[in-house]
């Protein structure tokens, strides 16, 4: 109500901004509504058609679509489980390995480097950033996997195989080799944004905590670092948001078995990979369907995962407002 | 502040899914019809001559093939120009039954379903040939002998481990390790799928039962690779791992691939134009051709029994005289003449299949007229 | 040097005002951003318990000067100095010096308010404290409630205490960073224009803690208010810069009394009666 009637003002306002003679005001407003219209436009666009082109799925299937793990082209079975524990899985563990080490980079960068190996650091850690995620994938096959099998995978079968998550024998191709790919193509916007968010931070921050008897460290994780958690905890989102949306590398490397895993060793797959890897052969409405639900539900799981990390900032920093 | 612009926006978006919602419906109607410009075909001609130019699309396994043999026929028979577009056989068949080109392309036959979609007969006109062979990775194993029965197993996770007494029965002299054996296959749809899954549905009622055939279907275990590039690379990269190739990739990568026989006793034959060529000579396949060669499993003496047939889809009645005519001349160039170009990474027809294959090209009309005037 | 900060500080902060103001003694200082030379060969003595002033025009150093004798000046970067700082006879630039406990025992507040404000006012008080790990939760109790009261804040905070450190105003904002410095019990405080951002009422209220204060703690406060630093100070020290670029200097240094009455140079009597600056 109070919405309405504040844009109802504010159209007001912009007629008596025409007739005050300031077009150009004018202009830029309008322009500026159109623009920031046509993003919402788009994402309304994409979910609509998400929507409906996952009709037939959605009638076919029901909400058991959701836990069901049965994907069979052939008997036209369809189900989301599998997928969606791998984007889960991946993501999870891409962003839990690449949280500290951003965090821990941007921190180097900001708080102890020379001026000029920050600039210098902080291009190259950027530039990865846009190196094509296919190259990722090659590298993954290439370099990653025989590394991981040969060095890795052994130590991890003798220190952790006793447990569910590291048994089993490792091929190079697995879900561990993807998590891990992902990790490092998450890394530079984990740490590039976290490198901006705590350069932001007020000097006089600093200085307080110094002044109190801290040493580098004490005020880095009692004063810049409470006082960056939001942006910290944005940047993560969006590194988390990039993981679970990954698909050529993943698809490369994640060995595309459309089944629920066990140990991280085992192959998996991804709702952006069985997309990706699909889409243009997918045979039967059904399948194509689902694969637009799919779709859905990972559109679903971003926005999910951005609103919790609004809400996150909102109850953890009762930090700096404005 | 910031909470009343959002709110703002977020109530011009309402409108705007509104308006959205109002015209989303006619495009996701009118979809499904692109390239229409291209088709030149029917505009051209309509005075009974063979038309200019047609144009197909579909399966990319045969396109280096069409597209040799298509340019050479545009030479030699009165300059009619084929275009086809390699788009995938998913793509071909939506885009034949579309009507939007003069005749698809595709690695694995219509279904039933599809075929309901067509208003006239679809002709499946089989051009040539490929054999899909078990590549593996196998330190030190330069001859690998399995039989039927043995493939399906493992492909169905009953075997799992290389030293698995049914193999080291067939491959008394090789060096088998004590590996887990990695089963890789495509993680896409696709035409070799389809030749591989016919098969393996042909040799193991278990595995007719519980998985089937199509060009993608519900692999009981293993990883998948995203093309033949990418089962290639697993492969190669995967000690202990066994996938299936087509025949020319497999040997432009150096990978081996293994033997196979109905049974221990039996001759063990490998893959190869030739033993695909007996394959597809010996086959009996049913009247509309519809049927890799796979899926009958010719064991005659020297045939390699995974070999699929790639195929082009053609209305039996056309529309247009003119381009019916030059669709059957392009057609039956493909199955004769251009034939030579098959060598070495595709396999030539003969037998029954090419004898249907003639019957198809034969029968086709429009406007009353038969398109075929030999 | 950490494991002694930790032991003094329940001592400290269980006890009575046990505090001791220290004398400071600064010879021959000179401060440096990397080549350039921003004060140069300052030599004065600081008074216990006494409150000493630093006025000058601005940029002739007094904000420079007043972080070298906390060890805070070297955090900028290419900051350094040359001379030496004695806090009780001892000189804080020695090397076996660590900075870190330098600026416990010599707190400063500066310019612009800065609580943190990821943290409670309570949590603001007691932060210096905290990084020392060793404190029962009644010891702080009394901690919060004491600096509070010395820094004449108690009673406009005491019903908020779990309100974030930046929900107050700015002059509460400051006498919480005060109160934070008192936490440390320390020798010395530095002011550095600590009532600039403030409007008068608030800048009285951080006069008048200032009085209180000098009682128990050796004051260094730089300051634009000419008034201020007449009625409240001891000594005054006058900074002067000759030309641009040249560094900053203690022009003149006395007893505040003398200084604004009949101060010995031209440029201090010129400043102090508002000629100029």
């Amino acid at each position: 109500m109070f919405s309405i009637l504040s844009a109802l003002a504010q159209r007001i306002d912009l007629l008596k901004q025409v007739r005050r003679g300031n077009t150009g005001d004018v202009i830029y407003k309008v322009l500026a509504y159109l623009f920031g219209l046509a993003l919402l436009g788009i994402v309304v666009a994409i979910i609509w058609e998400l929507w409906v082109q996952s009709a037939f799925a959605r009638q076919e299937f029901g909400i058991s679509f959701l836990w069901s793990t049965s994907f069979d082209p052939v008997q036209a079975q369809f189900g989301a489980l599998q997928f969606i524990q791998g984007t889960l899985v991946t993501a999870v563990v891409a962003v839990s390995l690449a949280a500290p080490l951003g965090i821990g980079i941007a921190a180097f960068l900001v708080e102890i480097a020379p001026r000029r190996v920050n600039a210098v650091v902080g291009f190259l850690v950027e530039m990865l950033a846009a190196i094509p995620s296919v190259v990722y994938g090659l590298w993954g096959i290439f370099v990653l996997a025989p590394f991981l099998r040969d060095y890795v995978a052994p130590w991890l079968t003798a220190t952790l195989g006793w447990t569910p998550m590291f048994s089993g024998s490792f091929s190079g191709y697995s879900v561990f080799t993807a998590s891990l790919v992902l990790t490092i193509m998450i890394l530079p916007t984990a740490a590039a944004i976290t490198r901006n968010v705590l350069q932001a931070v007020p000097k006089e921050q600093r200085e307080g905590m110094l002044a109190l008897g801290a040493t580098r460290w004490e005020m880095f994780s009692q004063a810049v670092l409470p006082y960056a958690k939001g942006g910290v905890i944005g940047a993560m989102a969006l590194a988390l948001g990039r993981a679970a949306g990954e698909t050529m590398a993943v698809t490369i490397i994640i060995g595309n078995a459309r089944r629920i895993f066990t140990s991280m060793f085992e192959q998996g797959a991804t709702i952006a990979s069985v997309i990706a890897g699909n889409f243009t052969d997918a045979d039967s409405g059904a399948y194509v369907s689902s694969l637009f639900l799919l779709g859905l539900i990972l559109f679903a799981m971003t926005f999910t995962i951005n609103v919790l990390a609004r809400l996150l900032i909102k109850a953890t920093s009762s930090g700096p407002t404005g | 502040m910031r909470r009343m612009t959002l709110w703002r926006a977020l109530l011009a978006g309402l409108v705007m899914a509104l308006v959205l919602a109002g015209c989303g419906g006619d495009v996701a109607e009118e979809g499904g019809t692109p390239d229409e410009a291209d088709d030149g075909g029917s505009e051209n001609g309509g005075d009974g001559e063979a038309a200019g130019s047609i144009t197909g699309a579909g399966a990319t396994f045969p396109a280096p093939l069409y597209n040799e043999m298509f340019s050479t026929f545009a030479e030699e028979e009165q300059g009619i120009q084929v275009n086809y577009q390699s788009v995938g056989s998913g793509s071909g068949i939506e885009q034949y039954i579309n009507n939007t080109v003069e005749f698809g392309g595709t690695d694995a036959p219509m279904t039933d379903e599809e075929l309901e979609e067509v208003d006239v007969e679809t002709l499946h006109v089989a051009t040539v040939g490929g054999p899909v062979v078990p590549t593996y990775n196998l330190e030190g194993v330069d001859e690998l002998n399995l039989t039927h029965e043995v493939v399906a197993d493992i492909f169905l996770g009953n075997i799992t481990e290389w030293s698995d007494e049914a193999i080291a029965e067939t491959n008394p002299d090789a060096d088998l390790p004590d590996e887990q054996i990695q089963v890789v296959h495509r993680s896409d749809g696709s035409g070799t799928t389809f030749i591989w899954v016919e098969w393996l549905s042909a040799v193991s009622e278990e595995w007719a039962d519980s998985v089937g055939s199509g060009t993608d279907v519900s692999w009981p275990t293993g990883s998948g690779g995203d093309g033949n590039e990418g089962v290639a690379a697993q492969v190669q990269q995967t000690p202990g791992a066994i996938g299936y190739n087509e025949l020319s990739y497999a040997e432009e990568n150096d990978i081996p691939h293994a033997f196979l026989a109905p049974d221990a006793d039996s001759e063990f034959v490998q893959g190869s134009l030739e033993s695909a060529e007996t394959a597809i000579e010996a086959a009996e396949v049913p009247e509309d051709l519809r049927v890799s060669v796979s899926a009958l499993n010719v064991t005659d003496d020297g045939a390699y029994p995974v070999t699929g047939l790639t195929w082009l889809l053609i209305r039996q009645e056309m529309d247009d005289l003119a381009a019916c005519r030059a669709t059957a001349e392009a057609a039956w160039y493909a199955t004769h003449d251009g034939q030579e170009f098959a060598p070495p990474n595709y396999v030539p027809i003969g037998g029954q299949t090419l004898e249907t294959s003639e019957e198809f090209i034969q029968s086709m009309e429009a406007e009353g007229e038969a398109c075929y005037e030999g | 040097m950490s494991q002694e900060g930790g032991k003094a500080g329940p001592q400290r902060a269980g006890g009575t005002s046990s505090v001791t103001a220290q004398t400071m003694e600064v010879q021959n200082l000179s401060a440096y951003y990397n080549k350039f030379k921003a004060v140069t060969d300052v030599s004065m003595k600081i008074e216990p318990n006494k409150v000493t002033a630093l006025i000058g025009p601005s940029g002739c150093g007094k904000s420079t000067f007043i972080r070298t004798l906390n060890r805070m000046h070297e955090i900028a970067r290419g900051g350094r100095i040359e001379g030496k700082v004695l806090l009780d006879g001892e000189d804080i630039y020695d090397d076996r010096v660590d900075p870190v406990q330098v600026r416990r025992k010599i707190g400063m507040v500066f310019q612009k308010p800065n609580p943190f404000p990821t943290m409670s006012v309570y949590d603001n008080v007691v932060a210096g404290l905290k990084l020392e790990r060793r404190h029962k939760k009644s010891e702080l109790d009394e901690v919060v409630e004491k600096m509070l009261r010395q820094a004449a804040l108690w009673d406009e905070v005491k019903d908020k205490l779990s309100a974030n450190g930046t929900d107050l105003s700015g002059g509460q904002q400051q006498r919480l960073c005060i109160a934070r410095t008192l936490a440390l019990e320390p020798q010395v405080i530095l002011l550095d224009e600590p009532a600039s951002a403030l409007d008068p009422m608030s800048s009285q209220k951080i006069e008048d803690a200032m009085q209180e204060l000098k009682e128990r703690y050796t004051i260094v406060i730089v300051t634009h208010n000419m008034q201020q630093a007449s009625r409240s100070s001891d000594y005054t020290g006058f900074f002067f810069i000759e030309d641009m670029g040249q560094p900053g200097q203690l022009w003149e240094f006395g007893e505040t009394s003398k200084m604004f009455s009949n101060p010995e140079r031209q440029e201090t009597e010129d400043y102090v009666t508002g000629r100029f600056g």
